[in-house]
C-alpha cells in the first residue's frame, strides 16, 4: 500500500470495502433503486405494469430481502474482524434503543444520528451495514416486522453509505458539512421510503399512481401525495437530525474516533506507519 | 416418534414455521377484498396469537399492529372520499361545504359530495392491507426474533452475531441511562433541559463504546472469527455465482420494466438470478463451519402449520380464481358473498391454534436470558 493511498489518520474503516464489493454494492444499489422507483419507469405493456395486476408491488417486497442478504454478506465476507462486529452490534444497539424509544412521532427518528456519525467515522462499507442491521434490530425490538423493513434497510444504509463517502473535512466545516448532510438524508429517506407503498394506494385519484402515465405526470402526483401526507414528518426528521449534529456532533465524533483509536483497529504494521507519518 | 414431534409437549415452535404460516395468510389475504373474508382471516390470525403467544415482550406487538391497521383505514377513507374530487357514486351521505384548493394541488378538493360507494371502496381496500399487515403482526407476536436469528445462513454469520449483540444490549443501554441519571442526581444535578439530556448521553454513548472494545477482546480470545480455509478456486466460484445471480437479477429487471423485450429476459432471467444468488450465499457460508448450540427442532408440529398457512392461501387462490364476485366485489353496496371454500380456508389457517404446541410456562425472564445466552452474548456474562 502506497502512503499517498493511506487516509487520513482519524478515518477508520473498520470494513475495507474491496473494489469487488463495491461494485457488487453499486450494482444492488441500482436494483433497489430500481425496486422503489419502478412506477416512474415501467413502460406501458410491460410485464410489470399494474394496469395488468395489482401484484408488481409485492414482487419486490420478496426480491429485496434476498438482495440485502447478498450485500451484506459479501462486505461482511471480506474480513469482519471481532471488534468490527462488536461495534457493528454496539453502535446498532445505540440506534434500535433510540428507535424504540423515539415514538416516530413527528419524524423524531433519533437513531439517524447514530447512522450519520458512525458511517462518517468508520467507513462507507462499515455505514451501509450498520444503516440496515441498525433499523433490523430496531423493528426486532419493537414488533415492527413488515414488508416495509427491507426498504427501510436499504434506504438506511443509503445514508450510511454516503455519510461515508463525504469529503473529509475537519472541524467546523465538518459539522457544517454533516449537519446539512442530514438535512438532505432526511428529506431524501422519507421520499424514498414511501414510494414502496405508494403505488399499493388508491387514495384520490389525484395523488395516486397511474399506470402508463407519463413520468411528469406521475412525479407530480408523487409530488402532492408526498407534500401532503409525509412532508410533516420527514422536514423534522431532517432538522432534529441537523441540531442534534451542532449541538453534540463535536463530542460525539471525539468518542467514536476515540474507540477507534484504542482498539487498535487495523494490522500493526499499518498501525505503525500511521504513527511514524 | 420424538418428544418434539407430539403436538402437546410444550415448546416454542420453530421462528420459520410462523413466518411462513403468517406469510400464506398474508398472501390468502392479498387474493380478496371482501370484507367479510378480510375480517375471516384476521379473526383467524388473531385467534392463534391469542392460543400460542408467550410471555415475551415482542408478544404484545399484535395490538399495535391491529391499531396500525386502524390507522391505515382511516386515512384511507379521508384520503379517497374527503379529498377526491372525483364524485364515485350516487347515494350521498353528506354534502360538505368545499374549500377550492389551489391550482398546484391538482384538483384535490376538501369537503364537497361524500358518498357511500367512496366510503365503503376505501374501506375495503383498506382492510385488506390491514389485514396484511395484521398477518406480519401475528408472526410478530408469535415468532422470537432472538431464536429466527440463530438460524442465519453461514454467509451472514458475522452481521447475525451484530444483530444478536444489538438485541441483547439495547434494553440494557435503558438501564444505563437510568443509572447515569440517578448518579447525578445524587451530585446534585437535575436532569432536566438540553445540557441535562447531553450529560446523561454521552456517559451512555462512552460506556457502550468501551463494552464493545471488552466485547472484542473477549470474543477474539475465545476464538470468534476463526474461519475455515478455503481454497482460492472456492472463493471464486463463490464470487462468480454472486454476481451472475445480481447481474441476471438487473437484466431481469430491465426485462419487466420494457415492453419491448419480451420472452426469457423478463422473470425466467430474474429468476435464475434469484437462485444463482441464492446459491452464492449457501456455497460462501461454508467458510464459517460452526456446531449449534441447542439447535431448534423442526418436527411434525412445524409441518403442521406451514401446511396449515399454505393450505390457506391455496384455497384463497382457488376462490378468487373460481368465483372473482366473491374474492373482489364489483359494487361496494352488494352484500358480500361468503363462498364455502373461504369459510373452510379461514378454519384451515386458525388450525394452529391447536396444532402448535403450547409456549413453555416459564417466566419471560428466563427465557430471555437463556435465549441470550444462547448468542453471542455468552462471552459477556463471565
Amino acid at each position: 500500500m502506497t502512503t499517498a493511498a493511506q487516509p487520513p489518520r482519524d478515518l477508520v474503516p473498520l470494513l475495507r470495502l474491496r473494489a469487488r464489493s463495491a461494485v457488487l454494492l453499486a450494482l444492488v444499489s441500482l436494483v433497489g433503486l430500481a425496486a422503489y422507483a419502478w412506477p416512474f419507469v415501467v413502460d406501458p405493456g410491460a410485464a410489470l405494469d399494474t394496469s395488468h395486476s395489482g401484484d408488481a408491488p409485492w414482487f419486490f417486497v420478496v426480491l429485496l430481502p434476498l438482495l440485502a442478504a447478498v450485500v451484506v454478506a459479501e462486505l461482511s465476507a471480506g474480513g469482519m474482524d471481532a471488534k468490527a462486529v462488536a461495534l457493528l452490534g454496539m453502535l446498532a444497539a445505540i440506534g434500535a434503543a433510540l428507535r424504540a424509544l423515539g415514538p416516530g412521532a413527528a419524524g423524531l427518528e433519533p437513531s439517524f444520528i447514530v447512522i450519520v456519525l458512525g458511517g462518517r467515522v468508520f467507513g462507507r462499507g462499515f455505514g451501509f451495514v450498520l444503516g440496515a442491521v441498525t433499523l433490523f434490530a430496531g423493528a426486532m425490538i419493537t414488533g415492527g416486522v413488515g414488508p416495509w423493513l427491507p426498504f427501510q434497510m436499504f434506504a438506511a444504509g443509503w445514508v450510511g453509505l454516503f455519510a461515508g463517502m463525504l469529503p473529509q473535512w475537519r472541524g467546523r466545516r465538518e459539522i457544517g458539512l454533516l449537519a446539512a448532510y442530514s438535512i438532505v438524508a432526511g428529506l431524501g429517506y422519507g421520499m424514498l421510503i414511501n414510494l414502496w407503498f405508494w403505488p399499493f394506494a388508491a387514495y384520490a385519484p389525484e395523488v395516486t399512481y397511474v399506470a402508463g402515465d407519463s413520468v411528469v405526470e406521475n412525479l407530480h402526483r408523487y409530488a402532492v401525495f408526498w407534500a401532503t401526507t409525509s412532508l410533516g414528518w420527514d422536514v423534522p426528521r431532517g432538522v432534529l437530525t441537523a441540531v442534534a449534529v451542532v449541538l453534540a456532533g463535536t463530542p460525539l465524533l471525539s468518542a467514536l474516533r476515540r474507540t477507534a483509536r484504542r482498539a487498535h483497529f487495523g494490522s500493526p504494521e499499518e498501525d505503525a506507519m500511521t504513527s511514524a507519518r | 416418534m420424538r418428544s418434539v414431534d407430539y403436538p402437546g409437549y410444550a415448546r416454542p415452535l420453530h421462528s420459520g414455521a410462523w413466518w411462513l404460516w403468517g406469510l400464506g395468510l398474508a398472501a390468502a389475504a392479498s387474493r380478496t377484498t371482501n370484507p367479510v373474508l378480510c375480517l375471516l382471516i384476521l379473526a383467524a390470525a388473531g385467534f392463534v396469537v391469542m392460543a400460542r403467544r408467550s410471555r415475551a415482550p415482542w408478544a404484545y406487538a399484535f395490538g399495535a399492529f391491529l391499531k396500525l391497521g386502524l390507522l391505515i383505514i382511516a386515512v384511507r377513507i379521508v384520503l379517497q372520499a374527503v379529498l377526491s374530487s372525483q364524485s364515485q357514486g350516487i347515494h350521498v351521505i353528506v354534502d360538505l361545504p368545499e374549500i377550492p384548493l389551489p391550482a398546484w394541488a391538482a384538483g384535490l378538493k376538501l369537503g364537497g359530495l361524500i358518498t357511500w360507494e367512496a366510503v365503503l371502496t376505501a374501506f375495503s381496500q383498506g382492510l385488506q392491507l390491514a389485514t396484511i399487515i395484521c398477518c406480519v403482526g401475528a408472526v410478530n407476536a408469535l415468532a422470537s426474533a432472538q431464536r429466527l436469528l440463530r438460524s442465519v445462513p453461514g454467509a451472514l454469520y458475522e452481521v447475525g452475531v451484530a444483530a444478536v449483540v444489538a438485541l441483547t444490549f439495547a434494553p440494557q443501554l435503558v438501564s444505563d441511562a437510568v443509572r447515569v441519571r440517578s448518579a447525578q442526581r445524587l451530585r446534585g444535578y437535575d436532569g432536566g433541559g438540553l445540557a441535562g439530556l447531553r450529560r446523561t448521553a454521552m456517559p451512555v454513548l462512552e460506556g457502550a463504546l468501551g463494552r464493545s472494545v471488552e466485547l472484542a477482546a473477549a470474543m477474539d480470545s475465545r476464538g470468534y472469527g476463526r474461519t475455515t480455509d478455503v481454497a482460492v478456486g472456492a472463493r471464486r466460484f463463490t464470487a462468480a455465482l454472486v454476481f451472475t445471480g445480481v447481474l441476471g437479477v438487473a437484466v431481469g429487471m430491465y426485462g419487466l420494466l420494457d415492453a419491448s423485450v419480451t420472452g426469457w429476459l423478463g422473470l425466467p432471467m430474474l429468476g435464475v438470478g434469484c437462485l444463482l444468488a441464492a446459491g452464492g450465499l449457501v456455497v460462501g457460508g461454508r467458510r464459517t463451519r460452526r456446531t449449534r448450540y441447542r439447535p431448534d427442532p423442526w418436527a411434525l408440529p412445524e409441518w403442521l402449520v406451514v401446511t396449515a398457512g399454505v393450505g390457506c392461501a391455496v384455497m384463497f387462490f382457488v376462490v378468487a380464481a373460481r368465483s372473482p364476485g366473491a374474492a373482489v366485489p364489483a359494487y361496494p353496496l352488494d352484500i358480500p358473498q361468503v363462498p364455502v371454500l373461504a369459510l373452510v380456508g379461514a378454519l384451515v389457517g386458525a388450525l394452529p391454534a391447536v396444532l402448535a404446541p403450547p409456549t413453555p410456562d416459564r417466566s419471560p425472564e428466563s427465557g430471555a436470558v437463556g435465549q441470550a445466552a444462547a448468542g453471542a452474548s455468552e462471552e459477556l456474562s463471565s
